[in-house]
């Protein structure tokens, strides 16, 4: 579903945010991209949604070469891409219905499909009741679950979420990886980038550990510090 | 549900920035009357001089001695030159008819003179140019030809005027062109505007999926509607008032009232649109340069 084929993004020739990164996603999988500020999460993130392109190596989503894809079919990607930021990036001046449909608006979806399908994921996300709201009148988590709905709508095959439990307090952060694992058991591959220890390794996903952009750790149902017995079952061995 | 949605936020973006929307239809609307103006102007004065220059005549006034044989022989060889239509000869009988036919009402006076002493008035050969331009050639040729007296050519004050109207219309059209420059760059500000102002909406638009004309349409057309309002503001106002600016033309250069084709004003009235729409969108594509990247 995702490949990563010694990628390497680097910023003015001298900040290294993604260095000789390979990774082999499948369909369905849920993966935890670990490490600290600045360790290139977010690079990976921008690099897989084609906001910008790599200095080095190719990079395959939902079985398209980003490498050679032309810029008009990065609208076709990021329909089957659904996104997830930490400050949400909802539209204040639109109602929590508004912020859902809205994605399904501007990639031209029939009036009676957005009629159908924003009310269901919203009964998904636990905000049926809320869908006249405006954003500044929910709670942190609240908006969170109108951002994932806006992202899950379309129903993507991947979903791709950058520090989402980032703003949010620990209980709340529960309930959005609550929400997180149900869609991926629908099928979408999950790739998300935290630094949330807690949640990590509550999780026990698969686990790709960044460090100056480089993976130093990749393993399935992993935590966030490596220990002696997560390292048991690496999928790929780390590279120093 | 597309178009709606393209429609709605073309409108919502001309009311947020309504002051600045108006400010580029101004100036457009402007550059446009200019424009539209000159052209005008321009066709007027060259219908008039079409007429005029199918009228031009070189006048061979003939010395007294010349006569009978020689006029004939003269005719017959100027005739054969390639630059000339035809040749008339006119009598000095024939010059003091034209005489009293023009000068009765005038020139009373003057007049007198030349009915005390008709042999004042000369004969002359009237050479008609196959093409106007042809006439300073024809002229050099008869001023050295023996038994001409004097050659005059009209032409050259249509040739001062032709001259003295193309830089009026230059000047207007190259102000056309600095004004609407001017409106390309202030619609293209109002654009810019327009998008910084939604620059989270589009981006998210942007995130989800949404195509690149999608995206770009609806500030695309709102330059549209800029440049289309700042024409069709010209065209009304020119149609409106370009007899009054014609006329001004008029008492100057001939008596007979300049009558625009209506033909001809539909097609200016539709490249004057053209020309604001071409700005507009130009301005609203100039304006998105750098501000909607992936």
């Amino acid at each position: 579903m995702i490949k990563l084929e010694g990628v390497s993004k680097v910023y003015d020739d001298v900040t290294v945010a993604a260095k000789n990164v390979t990774l082999d996603i499948a369909k369905g999988e849920f993966v935890f991209l670990v490490g600290p500020s600045g360790s290139g999460k977010s690079t990976i993130i921008r690099l897989l949604l084609r906001q910008e392109p790599p200095t080095e190596g190719d990079i395959w989503v939902a079985g398209k070469h980003l490498n050679r894809l032309p810029s008009w079919k990065v609208p076709l990607l990021r329909r089957s891409v659904g996104t997830v930021f930490q400050d949400f990036k909802l539209l204040p001046n639109k109602t929590v219905y508004e912020n859902v449909s809205f994605a399904l608006e501007v990639i031209g979806r029939p009036k009676h499909v957005i009629q159908a399908q924003v009310p269901q994921v919203l009964r998904l996300v636990d905000l049926a009741t809320k869908a006249d709201r405006m954003p500044l009148q929910l709670s942190g988590g609240e908006q969170q679950r109108v951002s994932i709905a806006r992202a899950f709508v379309n129903r993507p095959l991947i979903l791709l979420a950058d520090e989402p439990t980032g703003n949010l307090d620990p209980g709340t952060s529960v309930g959005i990886m609550r929400l997180l694992d149900r869609i991926n058991r629908t099928g979408t591959t999950v790739v998300m980038a935290t630094h949330d220890h807690a949640i990590v390794d509550a999780m026990r996903r698969r686990v790709v550990a960044l460090e100056r952009g480089a993976v130093v750790r990749d393993e399935r149902g992993g935590v966030y510090q490596q220990s002696s017995e997560s390292a048991a079952s690496p999928v790929t061995k780390a590279e120093e | 549900m597309r178009l709606q949605y393209i429609l709605t936020n073309t409108t919502q973006g001309i009311r947020r920035n309504l002051l600045v929307v108006a400010s580029a239809v101004l100036v457009v609307f402007v550059m446009l009357m200019l424009v539209f103006g000159a052209i005008l102007v321009r066709w007027s004065i060259q219908d008039e001089l079409t007429g005029w220059t199918e009228g031009v005549r070189v006048i061979a006034f003939l010395s007294d001695e010349v006569e009978g044989d020689e006029v004939g022989a003269m005719q017959i060889e100027i005739a054969s030159w390639e630059n000339v239509e035809d040749v008339i000869y006119f009598s000095k009988a024939m010059a003091l008819e034209e005489a009293r036919d023009s000068m009765a009402k005038d020139y009373p006076d003057a007049l007198a003179i030349i009915e005390e002493d008709p042999s004042l008035l000369p004969a002359s050969l009237r050479i008609r140019p196959t093409e106007a331009a042809d006439y300073r050639e024809i002229r050099d040729r008869l001023v050295v030809m023996s038994g001409v007296r004097d050659v005059e050519v009209a032409a050259e004050a249509i040739d001062r005027l032709v001259e003295r109207s193309n830089k009026w219309s230059q000047f207007a059209v190259w102000i056309g062109f600095i004004i609407g420059a001017t409106a390309i760059v202030l619609i293209a500000n109002t654009i810019r505007m327009a998008v910084w102002a939604r620059r989270e909406e589009l981006a998210i638009m942007k995130l989800v999926g949404a195509g690149n004309w999608y995206v770009r349409l609806p500030f695309l057309l709102e330059g549209l509607f800029e440049g289309l309002v700042g024409a069709a503001l010209a065209i009304a106002v020119i149609l409106q008032f370009h007899q009054g600016i014609i006329g001004l033309l008029q008492t100057s250069l001939d008596p007979e009232p300049i009558v625009l084709d209506g033909r001809f004003l539909l097609l200016q009235s539709l490249s004057v649109l053209f020309l604001g729409a071409a700005a507009g969108v130009a301005g609203a594509a100039f304006g998105m340069v750098g501000l909607l990247r992936d």
